[in-house]
Protein backbone atom coordinates (compact mmCIF):
# COMPACT_ATOMS: atom_id res chain seq x y z
CA UNK A 1 0.00 0.00 0.00
CA UNK A 2 2.71 2.47 1.06
CA UNK A 3 6.38 2.37 0.08
CA UNK A 4 8.82 4.95 1.35
CA UNK A 5 12.46 4.73 0.39
CA UNK A 6 15.27 6.93 1.76
CA UNK A 7 12.89 9.88 1.92
CA UNK A 8 14.49 13.23 2.69
CA UNK A 9 13.02 16.63 3.22
CA UNK A 10 14.71 19.82 4.29
CA UNK A 11 13.37 23.29 4.77
CA UNK A 12 16.18 25.72 3.96
CA UNK A 13 19.01 24.45 6.13
CA UNK A 14 16.78 22.42 8.44
CA UNK A 15 16.96 18.70 7.66
CA UNK A 16 13.64 17.27 8.87
CA UNK A 17 13.49 13.86 7.21
CA UNK A 18 16.86 12.16 7.01
CA UNK A 19 16.29 9.02 4.99
CA UNK A 20 13.00 7.46 6.04
CA UNK A 21 12.37 3.86 5.00
CA UNK A 22 8.92 2.45 5.60
CA UNK A 23 6.75 -0.14 3.95
CA UNK A 24 3.12 -0.61 4.93
CA UNK A 25 1.24 -3.59 3.53
CA UNK A 26 -2.48 -3.25 2.96
CA UNK A 27 -4.68 -4.32 5.85
CA UNK A 28 -2.31 -2.78 8.40
CA UNK A 29 -3.17 -0.35 11.15
CA UNK A 30 0.09 1.50 11.68
CA UNK A 31 0.62 3.86 14.59
CA UNK A 32 3.25 6.52 14.05
CA UNK A 33 4.92 7.72 17.23
CA UNK A 34 7.59 10.31 17.81
CA UNK A 35 8.51 13.35 19.85
CA UNK A 36 7.32 16.78 18.80
CA UNK A 37 9.29 18.05 15.85
CA UNK A 38 10.70 14.66 14.84
CA UNK A 39 9.08 14.85 11.41
CA UNK A 40 5.80 12.92 11.64
CA UNK A 41 3.65 15.56 9.99
CA UNK A 42 6.29 16.27 7.34
CA UNK A 43 6.45 12.56 6.54
CA UNK A 44 2.67 12.35 6.21
CA UNK A 45 2.57 15.44 3.99
CA UNK A 46 5.32 14.11 1.73
CA UNK A 47 3.52 10.80 1.50
CA UNK A 48 0.28 12.46 0.41
CA UNK A 49 1.92 14.76 -2.12
CA UNK A 50 1.28 17.89 -0.06
CA UNK A 51 5.01 18.57 0.27
CA UNK A 52 7.66 17.84 -2.29
CA UNK A 53 10.46 15.62 -0.94
CA UNK A 54 14.04 16.77 -1.47
CA UNK A 55 15.31 13.23 -1.84
CA UNK A 56 14.21 9.61 -2.01
CA UNK A 57 10.80 8.30 -3.04
CA UNK A 58 7.35 7.74 -1.57
CA UNK A 59 4.50 5.94 -3.26
CA UNK A 60 0.92 4.93 -2.55
CA UNK A 61 -0.64 2.03 -4.45
CA UNK A 62 2.32 2.22 -6.83
CA UNK A 63 1.73 5.90 -7.62
CA UNK A 64 4.51 8.37 -6.91
CA UNK A 65 3.39 10.60 -4.04
CA UNK A 66 4.05 13.82 -5.94
CA UNK A 67 1.99 12.66 -8.94
CA UNK A 68 -0.94 10.80 -7.43
CA UNK A 69 -3.56 9.84 -10.01
CA UNK A 70 -7.19 10.86 -9.54
CA UNK A 71 -8.05 7.21 -8.96
CA UNK A 72 -5.52 6.85 -6.14
CA UNK A 73 -6.63 10.14 -4.61
CA UNK A 74 -10.22 8.91 -4.57
CA UNK A 75 -9.07 5.95 -2.47
CA UNK A 76 -7.41 8.15 0.16
CA UNK A 77 -8.81 9.80 3.23
CA UNK A 78 -6.82 12.34 5.23
CA UNK A 79 -7.49 14.08 8.51
CA UNK A 80 -4.93 16.85 8.98
CA UNK A 81 -3.80 18.11 12.35
CA UNK A 82 -5.73 21.31 11.78
CA UNK A 83 -8.91 20.78 9.85
CA UNK A 84 -9.33 23.36 7.12
CA UNK A 85 -12.91 24.28 6.59
CA UNK A 86 -15.42 26.76 5.31
CA UNK A 87 -16.56 28.84 8.29
CA UNK A 88 -19.54 30.38 6.48
CA UNK A 89 -21.11 27.05 5.56
CA UNK A 90 -23.38 24.97 7.71
CA UNK A 91 -22.11 21.49 8.72
CA UNK A 92 -24.72 19.87 6.48
CA UNK A 93 -23.52 21.97 3.53
CA UNK A 94 -19.83 21.12 4.03
CA UNK A 95 -20.74 17.45 4.02
CA UNK A 96 -22.81 17.80 0.84
CA UNK A 97 -20.04 19.84 -0.78
CA UNK A 98 -17.39 17.20 0.02
CA UNK A 99 -19.68 14.34 -1.01
CA UNK A 100 -20.00 15.83 -4.49
CA UNK A 101 -16.32 15.12 -5.15
CA UNK A 102 -16.65 11.39 -4.55
CA UNK A 103 -18.73 8.98 -6.65
CA UNK A 104 -18.42 6.36 -3.89
CA UNK A 105 -19.75 8.60 -1.07
CA UNK A 106 -21.66 6.55 1.51
CA UNK A 107 -24.46 8.89 2.63
CA UNK A 108 -26.16 6.58 5.16
CA UNK A 109 -22.79 5.82 6.80
CA UNK A 110 -22.05 9.54 7.13
CA UNK A 111 -25.52 10.20 8.57
CA UNK A 112 -24.88 7.44 11.09
CA UNK A 113 -21.51 8.92 12.08
CA UNK A 114 -23.01 12.41 12.49
CA UNK A 115 -25.72 10.99 14.72
CA UNK A 116 -23.26 8.95 16.75
CA UNK A 117 -20.96 11.92 17.25
CA UNK A 118 -23.77 14.44 17.70
CA UNK A 119 -22.56 16.83 15.04
CA UNK A 120 -24.89 19.86 14.86
CA UNK A 121 -25.81 19.65 11.16
CA UNK A 122 -27.56 23.02 11.02
CA UNK A 123 -24.79 24.98 12.80
CA UNK A 124 -22.27 27.04 10.90
CA UNK A 125 -18.73 25.64 10.85
CA UNK A 126 -17.07 28.87 12.05
CA UNK A 127 -18.08 28.77 15.70
CA UNK A 128 -17.65 24.98 16.14
CA UNK A 129 -15.36 23.88 18.97
CA UNK A 130 -11.94 22.42 18.13
CA UNK A 131 -13.22 18.96 19.05
CA UNK A 132 -16.32 19.29 16.86
CA UNK A 133 -14.19 20.54 13.98
CA UNK A 134 -11.90 17.55 14.35
CA UNK A 135 -14.90 15.21 14.41
CA UNK A 136 -16.20 16.85 11.24
CA UNK A 137 -12.77 16.37 9.65
CA UNK A 138 -12.88 12.67 10.50
CA UNK A 139 -16.39 12.27 9.06
CA UNK A 140 -15.35 14.03 5.84
CA UNK A 141 -12.29 11.79 5.50
CA UNK A 142 -14.25 8.58 6.09
CA UNK A 143 -17.34 9.35 3.99
CA UNK A 144 -16.06 7.79 0.79
CA UNK A 145 -14.82 4.69 2.63
CA UNK A 146 -11.18 5.10 1.61
CA UNK A 147 -8.81 2.14 1.29
CA UNK A 148 -6.11 4.19 2.99
CA UNK A 149 -6.99 6.48 5.86
CA UNK A 150 -4.25 8.81 7.09
CA UNK A 151 -4.83 10.63 10.36
CA UNK A 152 -2.44 13.17 11.82
CA UNK A 153 -3.14 13.35 15.54
CA UNK A 154 -6.84 12.93 14.95
CA UNK A 155 -7.99 12.74 18.55
CA UNK A 156 -5.87 15.35 20.30
CA UNK A 157 -8.88 17.60 20.92
CA UNK A 158 -11.48 14.93 21.64
CA UNK A 159 -12.68 14.11 25.14
CA UNK A 160 -12.14 10.52 26.39
CA UNK A 161 -15.62 9.26 25.51
CA UNK A 162 -15.54 10.84 22.04
CA UNK A 163 -12.10 9.30 21.54
CA UNK A 164 -13.40 5.89 22.50
CA UNK A 165 -16.26 6.27 20.04
CA UNK A 166 -13.86 7.31 17.34
CA UNK A 167 -11.67 4.25 18.05
CA UNK A 168 -14.69 1.94 17.85
CA UNK A 169 -15.62 3.40 14.48
CA UNK A 170 -12.05 3.05 13.29
CA UNK A 171 -12.14 -0.61 14.34
CA UNK A 172 -15.37 -1.19 12.41
CA UNK A 173 -13.64 0.20 9.37
CA UNK A 174 -10.51 -1.91 9.70
CA UNK A 175 -12.63 -4.99 10.27
CA UNK A 176 -13.32 -4.92 6.53
CA UNK A 177 -10.63 -6.57 4.44
CA UNK A 178 -7.69 -4.59 3.09
CA UNK A 179 -8.40 -1.30 4.80
CA UNK A 180 -5.18 0.40 5.77
CA UNK A 181 -4.85 3.07 8.42
CA UNK A 182 -1.85 5.21 9.26
CA UNK A 183 -2.20 7.44 12.24
CA UNK A 184 0.12 9.57 14.27
CA UNK A 185 -0.62 10.27 17.89
CA UNK A 186 0.88 11.03 21.27
CA UNK A 187 -1.77 9.00 23.04
CA UNK A 188 -0.05 5.65 23.27
CA UNK A 189 -3.02 3.93 24.93
CA UNK A 190 -5.17 4.57 21.83
CA UNK A 191 -2.47 3.16 19.66
CA UNK A 192 -2.21 0.06 21.85
CA UNK A 193 -5.89 -0.63 21.23
CA UNK A 194 -6.09 -0.29 17.49
CA UNK A 195 -2.63 -0.56 15.95
CA UNK A 196 -1.11 -3.87 15.01
CA UNK A 197 2.12 -2.25 13.88
CA UNK A 198 4.11 0.67 15.24
CA UNK A 199 6.70 2.93 13.70
CA UNK A 200 8.73 5.08 16.05
CA UNK A 201 10.35 8.15 14.51
CA UNK A 202 13.42 9.75 15.91
CA UNK A 203 15.44 12.62 14.49
CA UNK A 204 13.99 12.30 11.03
CA UNK A 205 14.38 8.55 10.76
CA UNK A 206 12.42 5.43 11.63
CA UNK A 207 14.00 4.11 14.84
CA UNK A 208 11.71 1.07 15.06
CA UNK A 209 9.12 -0.46 12.81
CA UNK A 210 7.38 -3.72 13.54
CA UNK A 211 4.54 -5.47 15.29
CA UNK A 212 3.32 -3.88 18.49
CA UNK A 213 3.15 -7.31 20.16
CA UNK A 214 6.71 -8.20 19.32
CA UNK A 215 7.89 -4.77 20.51
CA UNK A 216 6.30 -5.47 23.89
CA UNK A 217 7.77 -8.96 23.98
CA UNK A 218 11.27 -7.77 23.12
CA UNK A 219 11.69 -4.60 25.17
CA UNK A 220 11.95 -5.41 28.89
CA UNK A 221 13.38 -3.83 31.99
CA UNK A 222 15.47 -6.09 34.18
CA UNK A 223 16.18 -5.48 37.83
CA UNK A 224 19.35 -7.17 38.95
CA UNK A 225 20.10 -7.72 42.62
CA UNK A 226 23.49 -9.28 43.08
CA UNK A 227 24.87 -10.85 46.24
CA UNK A 228 28.11 -8.99 45.52
CA UNK A 229 29.13 -5.48 44.60
CA UNK A 230 28.69 -5.08 40.85
CA UNK A 231 31.80 -3.86 39.05
CA UNK A 232 31.91 -0.44 37.40
CA UNK A 233 32.46 -2.24 34.15
CA UNK A 234 29.02 -3.86 34.45
CA UNK A 235 27.43 -3.74 31.05
CA UNK A 236 24.91 -5.62 28.97
CA UNK A 237 25.49 -5.91 25.28
CA UNK A 238 22.94 -3.97 23.23
CA UNK A 239 21.20 -2.47 26.28
CA UNK A 240 19.00 0.58 25.74
CA UNK A 241 19.83 1.86 29.17
CA UNK A 242 21.95 0.61 32.05
CA UNK A 243 22.23 1.94 35.59
CA UNK A 244 24.45 0.45 38.30
CA UNK A 245 24.44 1.31 41.98
CA UNK A 246 26.29 -0.93 44.42
CA UNK A 247 24.83 -4.43 44.25
CA UNK A 248 21.84 -3.42 42.12
CA UNK A 249 21.42 -2.64 38.46
CA UNK A 250 18.57 -1.72 36.15
CA UNK A 251 18.92 -2.60 32.52
CA UNK A 252 16.53 -2.09 29.62
CA UNK A 253 17.01 -4.32 26.63
CA UNK A 254 15.32 -4.43 23.24
CA UNK A 255 16.03 -8.05 22.36
CA UNK A 256 14.86 -9.92 25.43
CA UNK A 257 14.81 -13.68 25.68
CA UNK A 258 14.78 -16.06 28.63
CA UNK A 259 18.37 -17.18 28.14
CA UNK A 260 19.53 -13.64 28.93
CA UNK A 261 18.07 -13.99 32.43
CA UNK A 262 19.82 -17.32 33.06
CA UNK A 263 23.07 -15.89 31.80
CA UNK A 264 22.80 -12.89 34.11
CA UNK A 265 21.91 -15.02 37.12
CA UNK A 266 25.07 -17.04 36.77
CA UNK A 267 27.42 -14.30 35.54
CA UNK A 268 26.56 -11.80 38.27
CA UNK A 269 25.42 -14.18 41.02
CA UNK A 270 22.17 -12.27 41.09
CA UNK A 271 18.40 -12.39 41.33
CA UNK A 272 16.90 -11.07 38.14
CA UNK A 273 13.32 -9.84 37.86
CA UNK A 274 11.80 -9.04 34.50
CA UNK A 275 9.33 -6.21 34.02
CA UNK A 276 6.98 -5.83 31.10
CA UNK A 277 6.83 -2.34 29.65
CA UNK A 278 3.87 -0.69 28.00
CA UNK A 279 4.20 1.40 24.89
CA UNK A 280 4.60 4.67 26.74
CA UNK A 281 7.40 3.24 28.88
CA UNK A 282 9.07 1.72 25.83
CA UNK A 283 8.88 5.07 24.07
CA UNK A 284 10.51 6.82 27.01
CA UNK A 285 13.23 4.15 27.30
CA UNK A 286 14.05 4.57 23.63
CA UNK A 287 14.41 8.32 24.03
CA UNK A 288 16.50 8.28 27.19
CA UNK A 289 19.53 6.53 25.87
CA UNK B 1 -24.66 -17.39 24.21
CA UNK B 2 -24.31 -14.25 22.12
CA UNK B 3 -25.99 -12.13 24.79
CA UNK B 4 -23.59 -13.30 27.48
CA UNK B 5 -21.19 -10.56 28.55
CA UNK B 6 -17.60 -10.81 27.38
CA UNK B 7 -15.68 -12.68 30.07
CA UNK B 8 -12.38 -10.93 29.33
CA UNK B 9 -10.83 -7.96 31.09
CA UNK B 10 -8.36 -6.35 28.72
CA UNK B 11 -5.80 -3.73 29.63
CA UNK B 12 -4.37 -2.30 26.42
CA UNK B 13 -1.78 -0.22 28.28
CA UNK B 14 -0.25 -3.17 30.02
CA UNK B 15 3.23 -4.38 29.11
CA UNK B 16 1.65 -7.74 28.31
CA UNK B 17 0.46 -7.82 24.68
CA UNK B 18 -3.32 -7.95 24.33
CA UNK B 19 -3.30 -11.33 22.58
CA UNK B 20 -1.32 -12.79 25.50
CA UNK B 21 -3.79 -11.35 28.00
CA UNK B 22 -6.62 -13.06 26.12
CA UNK B 23 -4.81 -16.40 25.95
CA UNK B 24 -3.93 -16.26 29.66
CA UNK B 25 -7.50 -15.36 30.57
CA UNK B 26 -8.95 -18.25 28.59
CA UNK B 27 -6.63 -20.59 30.51
CA UNK B 28 -7.71 -18.98 33.78
CA UNK B 29 -11.40 -19.33 32.90
CA UNK B 30 -10.85 -22.99 32.05
CA UNK B 31 -9.01 -23.58 35.31
CA UNK B 32 -11.76 -21.83 37.26
CA UNK B 33 -14.51 -23.77 35.54
CA UNK B 34 -16.20 -20.66 34.09
CA UNK B 35 -15.47 -22.04 30.66
CA UNK B 36 -16.12 -25.71 30.00
CA UNK B 37 -15.64 -28.25 27.26
CA UNK B 38 -18.02 -27.73 24.37
CA UNK B 39 -18.66 -24.06 25.08
CA UNK B 40 -18.06 -21.41 22.44
CA UNK B 41 -15.75 -18.46 22.91
CA UNK B 42 -17.42 -15.11 22.12
CA UNK B 43 -16.86 -14.14 18.50
CA UNK B 44 -13.81 -12.15 17.46
CA UNK B 45 -15.98 -9.24 16.40
CA UNK B 46 -17.86 -9.11 19.69
CA UNK B 47 -14.70 -9.16 21.77
CA UNK B 48 -13.07 -6.51 19.56
CA UNK B 49 -16.08 -4.21 19.73
CA UNK B 50 -16.74 -4.67 23.43
CA UNK B 51 -13.14 -4.10 24.45
CA UNK B 52 -12.40 -1.56 21.67
CA UNK B 53 -9.37 -3.45 20.43
CA UNK B 54 -8.23 -4.49 16.98
CA UNK B 55 -10.06 -7.63 15.75
CA UNK B 56 -6.79 -8.93 14.29
CA UNK B 57 -5.39 -9.09 17.82
CA UNK B 58 -8.35 -11.15 19.03
CA UNK B 59 -7.98 -13.47 16.02
CA UNK B 60 -4.32 -13.90 16.83
CA UNK B 61 -5.16 -15.01 20.38
CA UNK B 62 -7.81 -17.44 19.14
CA UNK B 63 -5.47 -18.92 16.55
CA UNK B 64 -2.81 -19.44 19.19
CA UNK B 65 -5.33 -21.20 21.43
CA UNK B 66 -6.33 -23.32 18.47
CA UNK B 67 -2.72 -24.29 17.78
CA UNK B 68 -2.33 -25.21 21.46
CA UNK B 69 -5.34 -27.49 21.12
CA UNK B 70 -7.47 -25.62 23.64
CA UNK B 71 -10.20 -24.70 21.17
CA UNK B 72 -11.30 -25.95 17.82
CA UNK B 73 -12.61 -23.87 14.94
CA UNK B 74 -16.13 -25.06 14.12
CA UNK B 75 -17.36 -23.81 10.79
CA UNK B 76 -20.23 -21.38 11.07
CA UNK B 77 -20.15 -21.43 14.86
CA UNK B 78 -16.81 -20.16 16.10
CA UNK B 79 -14.24 -21.44 18.53
CA UNK B 80 -15.32 -24.37 20.66
CA UNK B 81 -13.48 -25.45 23.80
CA UNK B 82 -12.03 -28.93 23.30
CA UNK B 83 -11.59 -31.74 25.74
CA UNK B 84 -8.83 -30.90 28.23
CA UNK B 85 -5.39 -32.54 28.10
CA UNK B 86 -5.65 -33.18 24.42
CA UNK B 87 -2.87 -30.85 23.36
CA UNK B 88 0.78 -31.58 22.64
CA UNK B 89 2.97 -34.38 23.95
CA UNK B 90 3.72 -34.79 27.63
CA UNK B 91 7.22 -33.35 27.40
CA UNK B 92 5.98 -30.13 25.80
CA UNK B 93 3.25 -29.72 28.39
CA UNK B 94 5.66 -30.34 31.24
CA UNK B 95 8.01 -27.78 29.75
CA UNK B 96 5.23 -25.23 29.52
CA UNK B 97 4.32 -25.86 33.15
CA UNK B 98 7.95 -25.61 34.25
CA UNK B 99 8.32 -22.16 32.67
CA UNK B 100 5.13 -21.11 34.43
CA UNK B 101 6.38 -22.32 37.82
CA UNK B 102 9.94 -21.04 37.67
CA UNK B 103 9.19 -17.44 38.69
CA UNK B 104 7.05 -18.72 41.55
CA UNK B 105 10.00 -20.66 42.96
CA UNK B 106 12.24 -17.62 42.69
CA UNK B 107 9.64 -15.71 44.62
CA UNK B 108 9.67 -18.37 47.33
CA UNK B 109 13.43 -17.98 47.59
CA UNK B 110 13.12 -14.21 47.89
CA UNK B 111 10.54 -14.67 50.65
CA UNK B 112 13.11 -16.73 52.51
CA UNK B 113 11.28 -20.08 52.27
CA UNK B 114 13.63 -23.05 52.35
CA UNK B 115 13.21 -26.19 50.26
CA UNK B 116 11.07 -28.06 52.78
CA UNK B 117 8.80 -25.07 53.32
CA UNK B 118 8.39 -24.55 49.59
CA UNK B 119 7.58 -28.22 49.13
CA UNK B 120 4.95 -27.96 51.84
CA UNK B 121 3.14 -25.19 49.96
CA UNK B 122 3.20 -27.19 46.74
CA UNK B 123 1.93 -30.30 48.53
CA UNK B 124 -0.94 -28.43 50.11
CA UNK B 125 -1.91 -26.97 46.73
CA UNK B 126 -1.96 -30.43 45.20
CA UNK B 127 -4.07 -31.67 48.09
CA UNK B 128 -6.62 -28.91 47.57
CA UNK B 129 -6.79 -29.77 43.87
CA UNK B 130 -7.43 -33.43 44.72
CA UNK B 131 -10.28 -32.42 47.01
CA UNK B 132 -12.03 -30.27 44.40
CA UNK B 133 -11.70 -32.97 41.77
CA UNK B 134 -12.88 -35.89 43.94
CA UNK B 135 -15.17 -34.33 46.49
Amino acid sequence: MIKINQLEKHFDSKQVLQGVDLEVPSGTVLGLLGQNGCGKTTLIKCLLGLLRPTGGTASILGDDAWNLSADTKSRLGYVPQEVVSYPWMRVRQVIAYTAAFYPSWNGPFVDELCRRWQLPLEDRVGPLSVGQLQTLGIVLAMGHEPDLLVLDEPVASLDPSARRQFLRTLLEIVDQPNRTVLFSTHITSDLERVANRVAIMREGKIAFHGELDSLKERVKRLHIASRQELPRSFAVLGALRCEVEGTAATVSVDDFDESLVDEMRTTWDAEVTVHDLNLEEIFVEMHNQ
Amino acid sequence: MSSKPIPFEIHPSSGVPIYRQLVDQVYALLAGGQLAEGELLPSVRRVAQAAAVNPMTVSKAYSLLESQGVVQRVRGQGMRVTKPQAAGNLEEREDQFRRFLEPAFHRAQQLGLDEAETRQVVESLLQELRKTQNP
